[in-house]
């Protein structure tokens, strides 16, 4: 018998077999110690019941293992596991995915690396890299409908009908017919149904897998990390609106006093240093300036002095011959206030000879003699300058002899003579001023 | 002590003097080659591990239980010869007669231990039967532990001019945080905080033009060297195309969720690529101000990114500690590297090797492309917040910090050969020490540095300084094993 026969079954139905396994199919009743093994042993039937194993024919019935989503242990070529299997996972192909610890090690470093090749990829690759993504970038620029452009949303070519022409085989029998023409046409939509479908949206899927970090771990915070960031809890200096009452220490701590050290600077001390010192300094100027002012002025007195007991000896001299003329004496500027009492001595044409120690007889004898004769703007209230107490040291203190008469009259003479009934002591002390802002620079040093 | 011990010990004293300068002066002797390896650990391994091979004292022996022949014969496998162990690891070794014949190699005491020994005998011939069954009998594992030695000899790395300060311009008022070189090399232009561009020249440093437009910092500048355009970007969002022939913005690219912190143009397509806070790098159709590709996957803002025209062709730098390299024709990341362990603040890439060098505040990290291998760290480290890197044709790179160092690195090597710190104009506060961008310009003689003191540096090489002058930091080898 040959192996596959075509044959018709009792219902004209077309049955093919495979007749070499049927023949070894072993019939009913002589199956002991038979076994069927293939699909095929199965023949047209179902399971041999006589036969105690478990059967499926057509693997029917066999308890099917749940699908699952576990990722089989593959093996790369040398035979070793691929452990980075799962973190390939459903990735594409072109994809590189570092996992070895080898990928730390720096490429020269590394075993098995061969010879490193640094060179840029040609122009012709590079070139076609190019075309490849120009290319794909005109798909997608150009798949993706412009909302201006409105004719691209209507299709004209799904709604114009389609002929199709048809031959029905000449399988069935007789029955072959001709060629046929078959129209097809659009359902003609309603514009104005709403819409049939709802939009709904799917989930994202899982995403890719994550990367391997190929670093150390973060390191461990130590206590002192931490309590180097630790931020205190805010509390407001302003606002408390549930009125608790919460310790100064914790209503400071934003402050951030803790965090800043107050550094005073050197600069506050040596400042008040710097204002004693030209305190002292200044004293000692000031002191060492009266000083000065006074030997001058004891100077000047003494020259002063002197004059007068010249003007004096001459008048003696003179009272000794005869009477002939009467001295006038021109008033000039530079002698100053203190020769007025010299002038009015001298003016007095009276005989006695000797000064008398009271003032009062010389202001009587000035004012009656010389007054009158005085120009108008050279008068000067004697009196009251006559009258002056001497609270100054002048007379008291020794007179000395200065070499360089910085004269003391000059000074005198520039404050406004208009006013000589200041006493003497203030005008000492506003000369004394005056000369302060014109003193010498080398008495600065005296300290 | 023997013979062998005593060669051992010199060689470890001379090993290192080897490594140097080996390949300097032309030591012609390879100890590499895998005749020599063979030799040197067939003689350590017999020297010492015969020992370990020592017989049981007979007494105790003689307590163990009597081995069967199956068991003798595994004690007997299990002690294998030097040789048979060697020949998992190293190429066997030439036949006996054919060694003799090369009197260069120094071979002949493999074959007269192997004579003496008589317990090998059999095991000699069994191993000359291995050789003619197996060509290459070794395991990758094995070999990777006795190849790795030969790739510890180091290249000095090249002498550079230390770098020095050549012009000082002000001009801006706010903080300078962009800067873009013209392809022809006449004018650049910077961006700053005060929302202007100005373009100065670049021979003499005069202001040229400021444009005006956006409305809050201008972060990225770059100057198509195919059109007439300037493109910018700020954080207002806004991506802006200005031509330089009216000097007026002709386009806006509009899609930005957040402030847009780096842009690049692509050397061959006419594409730009911006990146920003959202975390996304969009690649934008300069025509038609289409987006073509939404380059995500970072988690964090993207500080900075880099176009080329080979593949990967963008480059993302993520304050997620991440390096992505991307596949722009599908869009998708090709490379995740996570080497870092702080933001990625700079990107750049070498004018001419196919490597690139990301910089954040733990490290600098150079790495191969395509496939986005580690190279090395540059070391000695820059110890400061990584604003911006800047890479010469001449192999040098410049990093330049937050708080005011730059460094200045060898490229092929990754030593750093000068730390300077920027001194700031005259009035600044001591916090107005920063870079936050930088660039040379298209010769890489010079290098122009934009400032937080306002101010736009250039620096140039110094011309007199020799290699005995300015030696540079010092460079020393670390040879043996080092800790990843």
């Amino acid at each position: 018998m040959e192996s596959g026969s075509v044959t018709y079954n009792e219902y004209g139905a077309l049955v093919m077999t495979t007749g070499g396994s049927r023949a070894n199919i072993p019939s009913y009743g002589k199956r002991q110690g038979w076994r069927p093994k293939t699909a095929e042993d199965y023949g047209d039937g179902g399971a041999y019941p006589e036969i105690n194993i478990l059967q499926y024919p057509l693997d029917l019935g066999r308890k099917k293992q749940g699908t699952s989503n576990a990722l089989a242990i593959q093996v790369d070529g040398e035979g070793k596991i691929k452990y980075d299997a799962i973190a390939r996972q459903g990735q594409a192909a072109g994809r590189i995915v570092h996992t070895s610890f080898s990928d730390l090690i720096p490429l020269r470093q590394r075993a098995n690396i061969g010879e490193i090749n640094l060179a840029r990829p040609s122009e012709e690759e590079v070139a076609l890299t190019t075309a490849k993504t120009k290319a794909a970038f005109d798909n997608i620029l150009n798949g993706k409908a412009d909302a201006a452009n409105a004719k691209s949303i209507t299709n004209s070519k799904t709604s114009e009908p389609t002929f199709i022409r048809y031959t029905p085989s000449s399988m069935m029998g007789d029955k072959a017919g001709g060629q046929r023409i078959i129209k097809m046409v659009d359902l003609p939509e309603d514009p104005m149904a709403p819409p049939k479908f709802k939009h709904t949206k799917v989930p994202r899927g899982p995403p890719s897998p994550p990367a391997p970090l190929l670093r150390s771990p973060p390191r461990k915070l130590t206590v002192k990390d931490q309590e180097d960031f630790a931020i205190p809890p805010s509390v407001s200096k302003w606002k408390n609106a549930k009125g608790y009452t919460i310790a100064l220490d914790k209503r400071l701590a934003a402050d951030g006093r803790g965090l800043q050290d107050v550094e005073i600077s050197d600069n506050f001390a040596k400042l008040s240093e710097a204002l004693y010192a030209a305190d002292r300094h200044a004293r000692e100027e000031v002191k060492q300036r009266a000083l000065l002012q006074q030997r001058l002025a004891d100077e000047e007195k003494e020259r002063k002095e002197e004059h007068l007991r010249e003007l004096a000896r001459k008048v003696r001299e003179e009272r000794g011959e005869p009477r002939r003329r009467q001295r006038t004496v021109s008033p000039d500027e530079p002698r100053g206030r203190t020769m007025a009492r010299g002038r009015s001595i001298s003016r007095t044409p009276s005989g006695s000879g000797s000064r008398s120690g009271s003032y009062s007889s010389y202001d009587s004898r000035s004012r009656s003699g010389s007054y009158s004769r005085t120009p108008p703007n050279r008068r000067r209230s004697y009196s009251r300058s006559a009258s002056r107490s001497r609270s100054g040291s002048y007379s008291r203190s020794p007179s000395r002899s200065l070499s360089g008469s910085r004269s003391r009259s000059r000074s005198y003479s520039r404050s406004p003579s208009r006013t000589p009934s200041r006493s003497l002591s203030r005008s000492r002390s506003r000369s004394r001023s005056l000369s302060v802002d014109a003193r010498p620079s080398k008495f600065r040093r005296i300290d | 002590m023997t013979a062998i011990d005593e060669v051992d010990q010199l060689e470890r004293l001379n090993k290192r003097g080897r490594d140097l300068f080996g390949k300097t002066y032309g030591f012609s002797v390879d100890y590499n080659e895998p005749i020599s390896q063979r030799i040197r650990y067939t003689s350590k391994l017999r020297t010492e591990y015969t020992a370990a091979q020592a017989q049981l004292p007979p007494h105790i022996t003689a307590k163990l239980p009597p081995s069967t022949s199956a068991s003798r014969k595994k004690e007997d496998a299990a002690r294998k010869d030097v040789d048979a162990l060697l020949n998992d690891i190293l190429p066997p070794p030439p036949p006996a007669g054919s060694l003799l014949a090369k009197p260069s190699l120094d071979s002949t005491a493999l074959t007269v231990r192997q004579e003496t020994d008589t317990s090998t005998k059999s095991n000699d011939q069994q191993l000359m039967l291995r050789q003619q069954r197996q060509q290459q009998p070794q395991s990758s594992a094995a070999r990777a532990l006795i190849e790795r030695q030969a790739n510890v000899a180091q290249v000095r790395p090249e002498w550079h001019a230390p770098w020095k300060l050549m012009r000082v311009i002000s001009g801006h008022l706010g903080w300078v945080r962009s800067v873009c070189v013209e392809p022809d090399n006449q004018w650049f232009a910077t961006g700053a905080g005060d929302r202007t561009i100005k373009i100065w020249d670049l021979a003499s440093g005069t202001l040229k033009l400021t444009l005006t437009g956006h409305i809050m910092t201008v972060r990225g500048l770059a100057v198509s060297p195919r059109h007439p355009y300037l493109f910018s970007a700020g954080e207002d969002k806004m991506v802006k195309c200005w031509d330089l022939e009216q000097n007026k913005v002709i386009r806006h690219y509009h899609g930005h969720l957040s402030g847009v912190y780096a842009l690049d143009l692509h050397p061959s397509l006419d594409v730009l690529v911006t990146a920003g806070r959202d975390g996304v790098a969009r690649v934008w159709d300069m025509r038609s101000r289409r987006e073509v590709h939404i380059l995500s996957g970072h988690k964090g803002t993207i500080s900075s990114v880099k176009c080329q025209a080979e593949d990967p062709q963008v480059l993302t730098g993520s304050m997620d500690t991440q390096v992505r390299l991307w596949d722009l024709a599908a869009g998708k990341t090709q490379t995740v590297l996570t080497h870092h362990k702080k933001s990625v603040r700079a990107l750049t890439t070498h004018p001419t090797e196919f490597t690139f060098a990301s910089g954040s505040a733990d490290n600098i990290k150079q790495w191969k492309l395509p496939e986005g291998g580690f190279m090395h760290n540059f070391s000695p480290q820059h110890n400061a917040i990584v604003n911006t890197l800047s890479t010469n044709s001449d192999g040098v790179m410049f990093s330049g910090g937050d708080n005011g160092t730059m460094a200045f690195f060898d490229w092929k090597t990754g030593h750093k050969f000068q730390e300077v710190e920027t001194a700031a104009m005259p009035g600044s506060l001591e916090a107005e020490n920063g870079i936050f961008a930088s660039t040379f310009d298209q010769t890489g003689l010079r290098l122009i540095t934009c400032e937080a003191d306002k101010s736009i540096k250039i620096w140039r090489e110094d011309p007199e300084a020799t290699p005995e002058t300015h030696p540079g930091i010092e460079w020393r080898p670390t040879l043996g094993r080092r800790r990843f």
